[in-house]
């Protein structure tokens, strides 16, 4: 159970005086359960990747196979491998439609051919998932809901799609600290119940290192590494340094503790790690 | 992509036709179009290619470029030259059946098609070496006279500027939704026509609620600039007419000129 | 210095979809000087861009006054010079560009009030070099980057030579290296051109550039006070939905785990010295 890149190439405006490759021999495999976070600066293909997974772009050489059907080739089995793959765009609350919440959700699961009974219960747990009580909210105009709720509406539309692969691009773009931070719970949870793979396309080092186990970071349409990111925090911050990426808080905290004499860990992520660290030092001190 | 469109025409380039003056451009072609319908002898019919080809020449567009833009009405011009061919009435050259081929015919119809291919070919000259931008301020300095008479001339001009500014912009959020949808999976290509219009809702709702939140935050935006109409408005790039516009004036007199006398004679 | 915009029990209310009345702004009082560099802070619904809207005369205050450089806004007379004083900068880049040739568009603001032409040109120049876009002059917007959008916004507001800017999240929308490019924007025009700044925004690092930051919520002034003074309020700023620096939220917990440190840790470096005052 996987999505599995073998050696795929992309060029945009092919054979113009625009012609750019976006990617360059890519080969990867994401397996079902991993939470992954791709990250790189603004036109290191990332975005041009995610639209290889759902075979909303096609690429010049290479295959993209879900769960080993090759999602480039018409077949029987094509449309249903690609509605494995939930894709939520940035600024995703821009492409909704429908005149209430709950036809909008349902948008999904309708076009998979769903009957209306099961329709509905992908909306009811849809919506359950990014915590909009359905009673409440169902039957409200979408239009009608705060940024975050809609941003959230959004999300669960794809969910309905009930994908084995979500992919997020910026889900917290625009998103004050405390909309982002439900967001990120929200997505935590659905990982943790429904076993699905997350793959998470963003700028922010603090939640890719935060809440993937492992990174993939882009640069030049290449995947330059590929580790945990413990591993790459410690071993690459050289090459994370030329590909124009820092590191998160947390580490550059704890560095800047250590030169002035403390000593822990340097590849502290999260805060109350470090909290740890420091009281821990302090106590053997 | 949708966005690998190329919005207008224009041909960049530095000669003598695509440094005149957007107004002198604009009413040239009108006289131009004058001309066309001025001629009718085949010396006029001469007379006013060769000086369409002069400006092609003198433009330094390449010719197919030019003729290209004859395509897409490919099939009005074909279908004015047969109902002129076949209707015709006068000298018989050739009958089939029903089909009777005039001589008056052939050449009203060689005449209406070829009026018609001058016209498609000095309006894309125009567009092939004016920016759409300067255009624009081309036909608002053209229009301002006509302001009296109700004519809007700077708000006309400001909604061509914002359409072109945000063409582009609103192809790209299209290409977008469009994909967002697909992922969602929509279906845009199969099903009877109801069916297939139905399915463009969800790109179609999503790109009109966007295109009026810009509209309503762009209209914020320009007023915080202090936009206020045209009204005392002053602009950076002011038109200036230039030797070179008085000399395609000049010329464009003379072929009308030319083309009155051998039509009337100099009775 | 001078006061350039002061606020006197300034209310703004307005009807919902509903015929609700919502108050935006409720009694806000404060006082911007000239120079000052003033962030705003607080979550989406705070307030905090309807105030910004109203230093620039875009809104009207239902109650109290709003008194930019002297002039009221509540006078329909002073708009135009209201504006012209105080620049605006919206979050979308996209949404307020007018024109598809980037030096046309830094001439609209100038144009609209009537400035000769060869004095545009100059002032064209001027706010590109500014912003260290020059060579994208003949460009067409659409095919710029984020941060570039944005920076030609900032000219576009520039070119009508403006003593105060304000900023509504004009970074939400970019990618680090767009941010990093209107912060340097920012932060120069401030320092070298003497222009007030005020700044919207709920990213606490940006804030953190200020010399001042005002902390709204539900339509109210919450606190004020420097970056020092309102970042070690930790449990406050947080309880807001708002972040705080990791050295202050770090040393806050060290202190709940019984460790004394002095208040006012905001920086890596300040925490370090109160841990190893010795090195």
């Amino acid at each position: 159970m996987s999505i599995e890149l073998d050696n795929i190439s992309y060029t945009y405006m092919k054979k113009t005086p625009y012609e750019r490759t976006a990617l360059k021999n890519i080969s990867l495999e994401i397996k079902k359960g991993e939470f992954v976070a791709v990250i790189g600066s603004t036109g290191s293909g990332k975005s041009t990747l995610m639209q290889h997974f759902n075979a909303l772009l096609k690429p010049d050489c290479g295959t993209v196979k879900i769960d080993n059907i090759d999602i480039n080739i018409k077949s029987r089995d094509c449309k249903s491998a690609k509605n494995k793959v939930g894709m939520v765009f940035q600024y995703p609350e821009h492409q909704i439609f429908a005149e209430t919440a709950y036809e909008d959700v349902a948008f999904g699961p309708r076009n998979k051919g769903l009957s209306e009974e099961e329709v509905e219960r992908a909306v009811r747990s849809a919506l359950k998932c990014v915590n909009l009580d359905y009673d409440t909210y169902a039957l409200r105009s979408p239009f009608q809901l705060s940024g975050g709720q809609m941003r959230r509406l959004a999300i669960a539309g794809i969910l309905a799609m009930e994908p084995d692969y979500l992919i997020l691009d910026e889900p917290s773009a625009g998103l004050d600290p405390k909309a982002r931070d439900d967001i990120f719970r929200e997505i935590g949870e659905l990982y943790e119940t429904r076993k699905m793979a997350v793959i998470l396309v963003t700028h922010s080092m603090e939640e890719a290192a935060t809440y993937a186990d492992r990174l993939l970071v882009m640069s030049k349409g290449k995947i330059v590494i590929d580790a945990s990111p413990q591993t790459v925090f410690q071993k690459q911050r050289k090459l994370l340094k030329e590909v124009g990426l820092d590191v998160p808080e947390t580490i550059k905290l704890a560095e800047c503790l250590n030169a002035r004499g403390l000593n822990i860990a340097e590849d502290v992520i999260q805060k109350q790690d470090l909290v740890t660290a420091i009281l821990e030092w302090e106590g053997l001190k | 992509m949708l966005s690998d469109i190329t919005l207008g025409q224009y041909y960049p380039g530095t000669s003598p036709i695509h440094k005149l003056d957007p107004r002198s451009k604009i009413l040239a072609s009108l006289l131009y179009i004058i001309g066309v319908f001025l001629a009718t002898e085949p010396i006029s019919y001469a007379i006013i290619i060769s000086f369409l080809f002069g400006i092609i020449m003198l433009s330094k567009l390449p010719v197919y470029l030019v003729l290209k833009s004859i395509k897409p009405l490919w099939i009005i011009i074909v279908l004015t030259l047969a109902i002129h061919v076949f209707t015709g009435q006068g000298e018989e050259l050739w009958s089939w059946k029903y089909f009777t081929v005039t001589k008056e015919g052939l050449a009203m119809g060689i005449k209406m098609s070829l009026r018609l291919i001058l016209l498609l070919m000095i309006s894309s000259i125009l567009t092939f070496t004016t920016s759409p931008i300067v255009l624009t301020d081309g036909i608002e300095a053209l229009l301002k006279p006509f302001r009296k008479l109700g004519v809007p001339a700077h708000e006309l001009a400001m909604m061509m500027t914002i359409a072109l500014r945000f063409i582009p912009t609103l192809l790209e959020e299209t290409d977008r939704i469009m994909k967002a949808q697909a992922s969602r999976g929509a279906d845009f290509s199969s099903g009877n026509l109801i069916k297939r219009i139905k399915s463009l809702l969800p790109i179609l709702i999503p790109l009109f609620i966007s295109a009026f939140r810009r509209a309503d935050e762009l209209a914020v935006a320009m007023e915080a600039r202090c936009y206020r109409g045209g009204e005392g408005r002053t602009r950076m790039h002011e038109l200036q007419y230039h030797k070179r516009d008085g000399v395609a004036g000049v010329s464009l007199a003379i072929l009308i000129v030319v083309l009155s006398f051998l039509r009337w004679g100099l009775a | 210095m001078e006061t350039i915009i002061e606020t006197k029990k300034l209310s703004h209310v307005y009807l919902d979809g509903q015929d609700n009345e919502i108050k935006a702004l409720d009694n806000i009082s404060l006082k911007i000087k000239e120079g000052e560099f003033v962030a705003i802070i607080g979550t989406n619904g705070s307030g905090k861009s309807t105030l910004a809207r109203h230093f620039n005369a875009l809104l009207r205050p239902t109650s109290g006054q709003c008194i930019i450089n002297g002039l009221s806004s509540d006078q329909e007379e002073n708009i135009w010079a209201i504006r012209q004083s105080v620049g605006m900068v919206f979050q979308n880049p996209d949404n307020q560009i007018v024109a598809a040739i980037v030096e046309e568009d830094i001439a609209f603001g100038p144009e609209n009030i009537g400035v000769p032409h060869s004095e545009i040109r100059k002032r064209v120049e001027a706010a590109l070099a500014t912003v260290k876009m020059t060579e994208y002059a003949k460009h067409a917007p659409h095919l710029l980057s984020g941060g570039q959008k944005q920076r030609v916004a900032i000219a576009g507001v520039l070119a009508l030579l403006p003593r105060c800017i304000v900023l509504d999240e004009p970074t939400a929308m970019l990618d680090p290296q767009g941010r990093a490019e209107i912060v340097e924007t920012v932060l120069r025009l401030n320092k070298e051109q003497k222009i007030t700044i005020i700044y919207i925004t709920h990213k606490m690092e940006e804030a953190l550039l200020a010399d001042r930051i005002i902390v709204m919520k539900d339509g109210c002034l919450v606190t004020e006070g420097t970056p020092k003074t309102v970042f070690s309020e930790v449990e406050l700023i947080q309880e807001l939905g708002l972040e705080v620096p990791l050295a202050a939220e770090v040393s806050a917990d060290l202190k709940l785990a019984g460790k004394r440190l002095p208040a006012g840790i905001i920086t890596h470096e300040e925490l370090a010295k109160a841990l190893c005052p010795l090195n």
